[in-house]
Parts: C-alpha cells; sequence; structure tokens
C-alpha cells in the first residue's frame, strides 16, 4: 500500500513562518511522499518560496508539486520553482517523477493545469485571439499532463494538478466562476492516459470528493476544503485504472 | 476623473475585489465584499491576524469615505489528517 499525503493552497508568506514546520514531523508516520497541489505562494513572490522552503527543509519522505496561480501572479513563477526545486521539492509542469516507495514505484506526473470551462459550459477555441490563446494554453497544459502520465510505468500513477479536472469537487462555488477554476480537457487528459487518483486545489468552497466520468477518484485537496494539515490517501499497489 | 464613492455600488464591489486580489500586500480572491452607502462588509477566513488587519488598510486606502466592518476571521489549520482508503 502507498500512502499519499497532500495539500494545496497553502498560500505561504513570511506571517505563515513556523506553521507547517510542525506538521512535518509526524509525516513519516502516516505517509510516504507528500504532494502540494499549487498555489503554494500567496503572490508569487520568490522571498515567500523561500519561507515555505525553510519550512520543508530536510522532509522525512519526498515533497513534489505544481505551482498554482498565485505562484504566477508577481511572473517570477521560475525563481518560485528554482527556491523550491534547491530546497529538494519537485516541482513538476507536463513531467513526471517516478519515486520508490517502500519496494513499489510510485509515479506522479504534475502540471498546473488551467481553466476553461466543462462540457456543455466551456470555452471554445474560436474568435480572437485572445480567447483562442485562452483555450490554447488549456490544451497545451492537459497534453502535457497526458504525456507525462503515460510516460510513468508505475505501479501506481497519480495525476496532480492545481486547476480541477472535474466540476464535481466544484460544488460550493458559484457556477459562473466555473471556466476558471478548472477545464474538461484536464479530466479528459487523465481519464485518457488512466491514472489511479487525480489530485487538485485552487476551489477553495468545493468539496473534496469526486470522480472523472472514467472512473478516476478526484480529489480536491485546497486546504480551506480539507481543513487539515494535509489529509493522506491510501492506495493498493498497481490499482490503476484505465 | 471620478470619485470611487461615487460610483454605483455595483462597481465598488468589484473594485474592491479587485484591490485585494492585486495589492501584493494581499493578494486574496476569497475574501466576500458587500458595499453599501457609506459601508464596506468584509467576510470570509484567513490564516493570520496580519492578513485580516491588511485587507481592511486596503480597503480604507480605495473607499476612504467609507466604515469598514472587517468581519473576516483568523483560522489557523490544525489537527490531524484524514485518511481515506481507496481501493
Amino acid at each position: 500500500m502507498i500512502r499519499i499525503a497532500a495539500v494545496g493552497d497553502l498560500h505561504f508568506g513570511p506571517d505563515l513562518r513556523g506553521a507547517f514546520r510542525p506538521h512535518l514531523a509526524s509525516l513519516a508516520e502516516v505517509a510516504d511522499v507528500l504532494l502540494l497541489a499549487g498555489d503554494l505562494t500567496r503572490v508569487g513572490d520568490p522571498d515567500e518560496a523561500v519561507v515555505l522552503a525553510e519550512e520543508l527543509r530536510d522532509p522525512p519522505v519526498p515533497i513534489v508539486a505544481v505551482l498554482g496561480n498565485h505562484d504566477y501572479h508577481s511572473d517570477r513563477e521560475d525563481e518560485v520553482g528554482k527556491v523550491l526545486e534547491e530546497s529538494g521539492v519537485r516541482v513538476l509542469e507536463g513531467e513526471g517523477v517516478v519515486l520508490d516507495v517502500g519496494g513499489a514505484r510510485l509515479g506522479v506526473a504534475g502540471s498546473k493545469g488551467f481553466g476553461g470551462g466543462f462540457a456543455g459550459a466551456c470555452g471554445s477555441d474560436f474568435g480572437e485571439p485572445e480567447m483562442k490563446a485562452f483555450v490554447g494554453h488549456t490544451r497545451d497544459v492537459a497534453a502535457g499532463l497526458e504525456r507525462a502520465l503515460r510516460a510513468l510505468d508505475t505501479d501506481v500513477r497519480i495525476a496532480l494538478m492545481h486547476y480541477a479536472p472535474i466540476d464535481q469537487t466544484l460544488q460550493g462555488e458559484r457556477a459562473e466562476i466555473f471556466p476558471f477554476l478548472g477545464s474538461y480537457l484536464l479530466g479528459e487528459a487523465v481519464d485518457r492516459a488512466g491514472a489511479t487518483l487525480a489530485l487538485h486545489g485552487h476551489a477553495h468552497r468545493g468539496i473534496e470528493k469526486g470522480v472523472t466520468p472514467g472512473g478516476v477518484p478526484v480529489r480536491n485537496v485546497a486546504q480551506p476544503v480539507i481543513r487539515r494539515p494535509f489529509n493522506v490517501y491510501c492506495l493498493e499497489d498497481g490499482r490503476a485504472i484505465g | 476623473m471620478t470619485e470611487p464613492s461615487a460610483q454605483p455600488d455595483h462597481y465598488l464591489v468589484q473594485h474592491v475585489r479587485e484591490a485585494l486580489a492585486q495589492d501584493p500586500r494581499v493578494g486574496e480572491l476569497h475574501v466576500e465584499v458587500t458595499v453599501t452607502a457609506d459601508r464596506v462588509f468584509l467576510t470570509g477566513s484567513v490564516p493570520t491576524e496580519e492578513r485580516r488587519d491588511v485587507i481592511a488598510d486596503v480597503v480604507r486606502e480605495l473607499l476612504p469615505r467609507h466604515q469598514v466592518s472587517n468581519h473576516v476571521t483568523v483560522e489557523s489549520i490544525t489537527g490531524t489528517p484524514d485518511v481515506e482508503r481507496l481501493g
């Protein structure tokens, strides 16, 4: 069995210094890996990432992350990612990582993802170049996620995103903003490639549990949703769907 | 240029929300904002007192003629994780 600890939307800044560190102490007792589902910082300032990196130093288990929209806000997302990578956090965008967890092989494919909406109520690749660019970005990151998932020849495959791949886990958010919270293209990528579990954040007023049309469990681990330092998902080896 | 407080409330709500999102001291997208003729009500939760206080500061700077009722709560995350077995 592989135990996945996951949380998103930590929104770290200097005022949260010391807030997450105590939770790392017991992490190895309950989990084999910690996954961070984006929005690691408040406004994407690399100094905020430094504070989080200090919290996560010398972790008892591997830590894998994707960035979120807040981490892009200052146009310094590369620096934010570099700070975290230098502290030992693996930051994924359209790529995967394979970890040896107690003799089993765990694969994590990650992408920030993006918005656009869900089947029947979504933006289309049509009209002005700005609209095409919006939808095109979602198509690009969804394709990157699918490629990364397909490349994982592992017992367990996790799809890690910031934006939501389904609308079920957005229930509680205003329906008008669903297109800014996720995209069906992400869910379609997960279903096409197959995964054991899909994780996302971003939707603070959503709910934790959902499932893709193809049957992959989805968990919204935004911290305001789970209201815990992190939650833990236990997966049987080799239970990949798809 | 028109004073912000002279604009219809309909637009003021969104101007406040944009200020809370874009001000580098805040970067907050999840505070609920209600504007009346002379008052701004703020609700939601943030993880620190510092964040709660600076949210009100930003709104006072934008709408100095309004009274700010800051009902944003401070909620620190504690507790043990929920453990779910899948499959």
